[in-house]
């Protein structure tokens, strides 16, 4: 065990965790956004949009993401239409090309959490609303949407601890996030071992944050669990 | 004690229900149900589980759509179409929003919005529906809590009262909408026994006060007190109806003597 190399690579893998954010934080940001989306049409009643969605959520769930992420950074680059559109001054850059298998992916899993967490709010609550002459939108944004969105936190919670791990895969497309970093280090050094003990560690404490977060969030937008004590 | 005057038949009707038919798959829970609310009537809808009371309630309201037949609210008719597939649907959905907004419905199960506090529960649909300004919401609602004896719980959330204190939060946040007519769906049923009281207590005041209700309720005691009318449903179709001293007392129909028998033995 070289502990002084260990010692000596915590800042430059350190440098790492802004790539890393960024990739986790805007993935599920869009990926909100797309899971948002996803979740109504399935809901929708419509069955083309329903049957649609349904495939969406079955292609990148059942899909490794590594697979995702190559067939995104390497194949759509295939394709004279892409690369004669406006969407290649993104896609040729590895870091949207992750960000977006990235957001496609969380989306996927996240529109599913969202979806039961929805279907799961209790029809009484929902008749309660309707008898006071709510219509469907604002029963939606007042009533269905607050209590499924404090059911799907926990589940949501870890999402996010996935994401962060999911980004790593980010590195076998050039992206020099906290893997990329730690692979790049043992090119020089061969310190395997070394190195991704401390990258791993890195890894752990940015779930530790999250998960510290996601239970933030939980404990402060559900006072009443908490009154119930 | 107090007997409720009985139903006035020159008043304005509040509601009308005309030849009401619901179907459940194969099941006929209505069969042709006719019932006029008149302003200031209290009419108690009973009979055995599965006669089809809650459905008729639910009917009102629009919760359940009838497959045919007529609702009038306030000299309006519900408007009804056919949809997809030949079920009946509403055929304005405005429309049966802007007139549950006349009718307040109180549920079995009391459906309080568990994420908000008490006070919330019964300001959300004055400020969101109606547009009160939320002050004044406010205002209102702290006076129906203190009506109904929980303004102390106006900031607690529902899984920290009781059954008859969640009941009666549900009470005033249906009262909050100032409605023409209140709904009651077998408002104790759900209830601790020793709960009961303080429900009945508070529904009792309000038929003092005047206000129309449609209420189903097992508790036969009750009925005969707050009534204008009695009506038995049997089967999907009124079996006898009359002021509370006929029906509940010296019913024609020999079923509502039975049904009688059995909830009076049973202390009802």
């Amino acid at each position: 065990m070289n502990w002084e190399l260990m010692w000596d690579s915590v800042p430059t893998l350190l440098g790492g965790i802004p790539v890393t954010l960024e990739l986790v934080g805007l993935a599920l940001l869009f990926g909100a956004a797309v899971a948002f989306a996803a979740a109504l049409l399935r809901l929708s009643g419509n069955p083309v949009a329903e049957r649609l969605m349904a495939a969406y959520v079955f292609v990148f769930r059942g899909t490794p993401l590594l697979v995702q992420i190559f067939l995104i950074y390497y194949g759509l680059g295939q394709f004279e239409a892409v690369r004669g559109s406006f969407l290649w001054t993104f896609l040729r850059e590895p870091f949207w090309c992750a960000i977006l298998a990235l957001t496609l992916n969380t989306g996927a899993y996240t529109s599913e959490i969202l979806r039961g967490a929805i279907l799961s709010v209790p029809q009484g609550q929902i008749e309660a609303a309707r008898a006071c002459g709510m219509s469907r939108t604002l029963l939606f944004r007042r009533i269905v949407l607050p209590i499924a969105i404090r059911q799907m936190l926990p589940a949501y919670g870890n999402e996010v601890i996935l994401m962060v791990k999911a980004s790593s895969l980010a590195s076998t497309i050039t992206l020099l996030e906290i893997t990329g970093i730690a692979r790049k280090i043992i090119a020089q050094t061969f310190a395997v071992f070394e190195i991704f003990i401390v990258a791993g560690s890195i890894y752990l404490l940015l779930n530790f944050l999250a998960s510290r977060l996601i239970r933030y969030a939980e404990w402060r937008m559900t006072p009443y669990l908490r009154a119930r004590g | 004690m107090h007997r409720h005057p009985p139903t006035n038949p020159n008043a304005p009707e509040a509601v009308i229900v005309d030849n009401l038919h619901k179907r459940f798959g194969p099941l006929e829970v209505l069969k042709g149900v006719s019932l006029t609310a008149h302003e200031g009537d209290v009419i108690t809808l009973i009979g055995s589980s599965g006669s089809g009371k809650s459905t008729l309630l639910r009917c009102i309201n629009m919760l359940e759509v009838p497959d045919e037949g007529r609702i009038v609210i306030g000299g309006e008719a519900i408007g009804l179409k056919k949809g997809r597939g030949g079920r009946t649907i509403p055929a304005d959905a405005r429309q049966v929003d802007r007139l549950r907004t006349r009718l307040g419905m109180v549920f079995q199960n009391f459906n309080l919005w568990t994420h908000m506090t008490i006070l919330e529960n019964v300001i959300e649909a004055p400020v969101h529906v109606l547009g009160v300004p939320k002050a004044e919401a406010v205002h209102r609602a702290r006076a129906l809590l203190d009506k109904v004896g929980i303004l102390s719980k106006a900031d607690s959330y529902p899984v920290q009262l009781s059954g008859g204190q969640q009941q009666r939060a549900a009470i005033a946040r249906a009262l909050a909408m100032q409605p023409k007519v209140m709904l009651f769906d077998e408002p104790t049923s759900a209830l601790d026994p020793e709960l009961v009281g303080e429900v009945l207590l508070v529904i009792r005041q309000l038929a003092e006060e005047g206000n129309t209700m449609i209420l189903v309720t097992h508790e036969m005691g009750f009925a005969r007190e707050v009534a204008s009318e009695v009506v038995f449903l049997h089967q999907g179709r009124i079996e006898e109806q009359g002021p509370p001293e006929r029906v509940l007392v010296n019913p024609e129909s020999e079923r509502v003597r039975q049904f009688l028998s059995r909830h009076l033995s049973n202390g009802g």
